[in-house]
């Protein structure tokens, strides 16, 4: 960071040989000099900003704490480093500029220095290494996990599955779900993480580290988080067209409130009211959304489940469960909002203590924002840019991802929007 | 022989001798050429010089290409939510920003400085194989315009330029781009490889008489651990860019997951190549940066066999130390805790450098050119660099850090701070060797605090950007990630992009100077700077021979040596000669019969051959074919051209004195 400009700007000493007339102004640059340094010590200590959801320095769990108490070893020995190197390099320009001394001895060194200062820095990496190692094993452990989800990586989202386990308090059918992953508060959850088509990477910032998701490897992280909440992050490692749309939030709850939480999501299929838009919009679900999408326990006409399968040309085979779709607040990759602006920011506010309550409310009527997801219906590409047109993808043999549109009137919008908004 | 006269030529405008080549009629319709004017001069030279300044133009274009680069990138990242670049566009952008930056600007631009003054540096009077040396500098040029024109051919690589499997597939990746991408890369490590092999031989084999590996100038030492680098780490990627070319292009399945194949594979080649390529871009300019210091400070080097050796050192260790940028690809702890600590290590011989450095300025006389300006700016530039270097060596916060904003940080203030900083300072000290023109003092010192207000204003933001949680790569960020406060990623975001366009108009200054000095600038003296290596003890621009006699060397900085001595009686050091005391000395000495290579018709046929069987692989197989005889029949006329045109060798004026052979070979 240029704090020694400040130095530099106080030598402008110039070599007349190139036979430019050069006036040297000194004194003007010493005026602004000590200003400037200032300045950018004020910019720099002030510099952050507070509550980034993503911070790396405010961790909320037990690994990610172990990584920032590791981290700022490093920073401060860089940084006093730094100022030593900074601070000789100044005195040098200061002290030695050329003001019509001698030529100075011809010296090539001085070996005991050098020597010195080799080891010196070997002693100090040798006492970084040794924590270094020691906690990277530490966050590699596995035996005390609590509770296991299934996290695969797809473009451009994350599908969570919680498999049947006594972990977790007790699952007893398995749960699919994207979006947000939920889990429960102060327990050590493993996630095994994979991919179905490039590499992606899973990172919670003030959780953990990140760990790529990788095709054909199943690779684990654990995550812990103190207190409810909610924790913002972010598919880190370049996934081609919408990496920059593939987000995640990962919500801790208490323990009563995940048990609720998982026997919410094992509820049986609620029909909307026949008659009703809803109702009416969940026949235009089945023509055109059950392809692809699943929804738990929805009946055709003739009252057959309704199972999704995805042709052959959605690259995946895979694409989100909706079935609960209003218990999470954010959809396709968590890019879009389906709540207002002003519920989700009170959401994220909510203390610890009220936060699983608050959470498990789902999208309250106050609070859906529908703008989002009319948007998105009416025609998706356009919201996020995805390989959804099959007709211009001759070099992938017609395979796409992302969901194509529809090419829905705005009334069916309004039924399947009146549908999805029951899905809770 | 009026040796010490000023050449007054314009830069640009060909070699100092006069045309001294006549046509050979030895083989008919393979002969030579023999223009040593005109644009024909240009394109058929073998003449390092020459090359060295068509590397440099070439690279210095491709500079302004990846800076537009930079700045839509900048600007798309200026607000949330952005629209500037639509995402395909952005990641297009990203991809070839770091592609150009780092194999059409930074590489050629050291091999610029290697071509020209390497051979100069060790008293040689061309480089061991000038054809070859060509034919490298085409590959490059074809090379780098063929990987550009996918712009226009339905769109450049969209995968980053680490182009990680699978992503690269063609079922992710649909447009032509990573073809061209692939192919383009191939032809521009043809350019790498056939260096590294002609200036290694160079290095070892041509150095002046007396000049042992330990008095050799720290420049030519560092170029010299580079092309054995390169010499290993190119055919690294090759293999990784075949394996791509192969699995896009005829159905192979390396990196096909559903038939059994590990992407690790991909990016374990890519990085046992792409580290040692840090080291190949940064040292050239601590080369740079260990020649401008001493001259500037009065002082040698501090520490020289230090330096040489801790170059060495980053050379081997730089290959140990490849998984570093993979440390949340899921390796496994004892992995991960070898690369790291292996690591922490190389932070140890980059160390000894900046004390170095830092020791040279040390009780030395200092005077502040812009060239010794950019070179103590590296030092602090990269100290930055380093030190967030072995913050992330750490690998547990690695996991935090990569992929983030900081790390795009960390290596701009490595490569921007470290290599684009020795670069300048290396143009600023050798124009006048190389052009025979002063570059304005005064136009430097804004092109220099312009690049350091511009460059931390960029950069160093990023820093905070990165901790703070704003991932690489992204097209759009949001104001609900950028979290609260004044000083928050938004406003970051801001200062990165403004502090960009401040870097850009820092650059245009020296652009500005170029073209400034090239039609005002001041006729420079020979030795401008009291300068301590060879390369200032010839006419600036050298001739096309380089020296009229080779010297013999005797010392480390011999050219310093001949000028200064130490008073036994007062430690005292006093001038006991002036340049151009010397350079009449080296007249008397002159070669009589100096035999030089000539120009070539086939190392341009031959590199022109290459893309158009790149074409022809990615849009009609019959054009690779086409492509592939006229690489063919160059190859039969190079070797059957005669080795030199008839009555070739140059016979300066004056009687007596040895004869030199010099590659014969060509």
């Amino acid at each position: 960071m240029p704090l020694h400009h400040g130095n530099m700007t106080t030598v402008h000493h110039v070599q007349n040989q190139s036979g430019d007339s050069m006036t040297s102004k000194t004194t003007q640059h010493r005026r602004w000099a000590l200003p400037a340094a200032a300045f950018a010590v004020v910019a720099i200590l002030s510099g952050c900003a507070k509550d980034a959801p993503q911070d790396t320095w405010q961790p909320a769990g037990e690994n990610a704490r172990k990584i920032d108490n590791l981290q700022r070893i490093p920073f401060g020995i860089a940084g006093i480093v730094f100022i030593i190197v900074a601070s000789v390099v100044g005195f040098c320009v200061f002290r030695f500029r050329d003001r019509g001394q001698a030529i100075p001895k011809q010296s090539h060194g001085k070996p005991a220095l050098e020597i010195m200062l080799t080891v010196l820095p070997a002693l100090i990496l040798i006492g970084i290494g040794i924590p270094t190692v020691s906690t990277l094993f530490q966050l590699a452990k596995t035996s005390d996990t609590q509770c296991v989800v299934n996290v695969t990586g797809q473009q451009w989202w994350w599908e969570y599955d919680y498999p049947v386990q006594d972990g977790c308090g007790g699952i007893k059918a398995p749960i699919v779900t994207s979006g947000q992953l939920v889990f429960p508060a102060g327990q050590h959850v493993l996630l095994r993480i994979s991919s179905r088509d490039v590499i992606h990477s899973y990172w919670i910032p003030k959780l953990n580290g990140k760990r790529d998701a990788v095709p054909g490897r199943v690779q684990t992280l654990r995550l812990e988080a103190d207190h409810p909440g909610i924790y913002a992050g972010q598919c880190t490692e370049f996934c081609g067209l919408s990496h920059a749309y593939m987000r995640m939030e990962a919500v801790a709850l208490d323990s009563a409130g995940f048990a609720a939480w998982v026997e919410n999501q094992l509820a049986p299929y609620s029909a909307p009211k026949s008659g009703t838009k809803a109702g009416e919009g969940e026949a235009l679900f089945i023509t055109n959304c059950t392809r692809c999408h699943q929804v738990n326990g929805i009946l055709d006409s003739a009252g057959k489940p309704v199972i999704a399968r995805p042709d052959k040309y959605v690259y995946s085979g895979v694409v989100p469960n909706l079935t609960n779709l209003m218990t999470r607040t954010t959809f396709a990759g968590a890019a879009f909002d389906l709540m207002t602006q002003s519920c989700k920011a009170k959401l994220w506010s909510t203390p610890a203590d009220q936060f699983t309550a608050a959470y498990l409310q789902g999208v309250s009527p106050e609070c859906l924002d529908t703008v989002q997801l009319r948007e998105w219906l009416r025609n998706p590409p356009a919201k996020k840019p995805m390989y959804a047109d099959p007709t211009q993808l001759t070099s992938t043999g017609g395979k796409y991802r992302g969901m194509p549109n529809l090419g829905l009137t705005e009334d069916q919008i309004d039924k399947l929007v009146a549908y999805l908004t029951e899905r809770k | 022989m009026a040796i010490s006269e000023r050449n007054s030529a314009p830069a640009l405008a060909g070699s100092a001798s006069s045309a001294f080549v006549t046509p050979s009629n030895a083989y008919g319709a393979f002969k030579r050429p023999v223009s040593s004017t005109g644009w024909r001069s240009w394109v058929f030279t073998v003449d390092h010089k020459k090359l060295g300044i068509m590397y440099g133009v070439v690279a210095m274009t491709f500079f302004i290409v990846g800076g537009v680069e930079a700045l839509l990138i900048r600007l798309q990242l200026a607000a949330p939510n952005n629209k500037v670049l639509s995402a395909g566009a952005y990641n297009q952008m990203f991809t070839m920003h770091a592609t150009t930056m780092v194999f059409l600007f930074v590489m050629p631009m050291a091999a610029a400085f290697a071509n020209y003054l390497v051979p100069l540096q060790i008293g040689a009077r061309d480089v061991a194989f000038p054809r070859l040396n060509a034919f490298g500098f085409w590959c490059f040029l074809f090379g780098g315009i063929f990987l550009n024109t996918s712009w226009f051919l339905g769109g450049a690589a969209d995968t980053g330029w680490f182009a990680y499997a699978p992503n690269t597939s063609v079922a992710f990746s649909p447009s032509h781009g990573v073809d061209f991408w692939a192919l383009g890369l191939q032809i521009t490590g043809i350019a790498s490889l056939t260096g590294a092999i002609n200036l290694i031989v160079t290095v070892l084999n041509m150095r002046a008489p007396g000049m042992s590996l330990m008095k050799m100038p720290i420049f030519t030492w560092m170029i010299l651990v580079v092309q054995f680098l390169l010499l290993f780490a190119i055919p690294v990627i090759t293999v990784a860019l075949f394996l791509l070319s192969f699995q896009r292009n005829f159905g192979a399945a390396f990196f096909s997951v559903e038939k059994g194949a590990d992407p690790l594979l991909w990016q374990h080649l890519f990085w046992i190549f792409g580290h040692p390529e840090v080291y190949i871009l940064v040292l050239p300019a601590f080369g740079i940066v260990s020649e401008v210091l001493p001259v500037f400070s009065k002082k040698p080097l501090f520490g020289y066999k230090f330096v040489v050796f801790s170059g060495a050192a980053i050379g081997f260790l730089g290959w140990g130390v490849w998984a570093h940028h993979m440390f949340a690809s899921g390796l496994g702890p004892v992995s991960v805790a070898v690369f790291s600590v292996a690591t922490m290590a190389i932070a140890l011989p980059t160390g000894v450098k900046i004390v170095n450095w830092t020791m040279t300025l040390w009780g030395g006389k200092l005077s502040f050119t812009t060239a010794m300006l950019f070179a103590t700016g590296l030092i602090i530039e990269f100290t930055i660099g380093g030190l967030s270097g072995v913050t992330h060596a750490v690998s547990p916060s690695d996991t935090q850090q990569t992929d983030t904003y900081y790390i795009v940080a960390h290596f701009h203030y490595v490569l921007f701070g470290g290599a684009v900083f020795g670069l300048f300072a290396g143009f600023y000290y050798w124009w006048p060797k190389i052009f025979a023109r002063m570059l304005n003092e005064r136009l430097g010192k804004w092109n220099f605090w312009l690049m350091v207000l511009g460059m931390n204003l960029t950069f160093g933001p990023m820093h905070i950007l990165g901790l703070q949680g704003q991932p690489r790569r992204m097209q759009v960020w949001t104001n609900f990630r950028a979290g609260e406060g004044f000083f928050n990623l938004a406003f970051w975001n801001r200062v990165a992009s403004v502090g960009s366009f401040i870097l850009a108009i820092g650059v245009l200054f020296f652009l500005i100077n170029v073209l400034y000095t090239t039609r005002k600038g001041v006729v420079a003296p020979l030795d401008p700077w009291d300068a301590r290596s060879l390369e200032w003890m010839t006419a600036s621009p050298p001739k096309e021979h380089n020296f009229d006699a080779i010297p013999t060397v005797h010392e480390l900085d011999e050219f310093f040596h001949r000028k200064y001595e130490e008073d036994e009686a007062t430690g005292m050091i006093h001038q006991v000669a002036t340049y151009e005391d010397i350079m009449n000395d080296e007249a008397t000495r002159a070669d009589t019969h100096i035999h030089m290579p000539s120009p070539s018709y086939w190392p341009i046929i031959l590199a022109v051959g290459l893309p158009i069987v790149a074409y022809g692989i990615i849009f009609n197989r019959l054009l690779a074919v086409f492509g592939a005889v006229v690489i063919l029949l160059a190859m039969f006329g190079w070797s059957m051209e005669p080795s030199v045109a008839d009555e070739s060798d140059y016979d300066p004026p004056s009687d007596g004195g040895t004869t030199k052979e010099l590659a014969t070979l060509g």
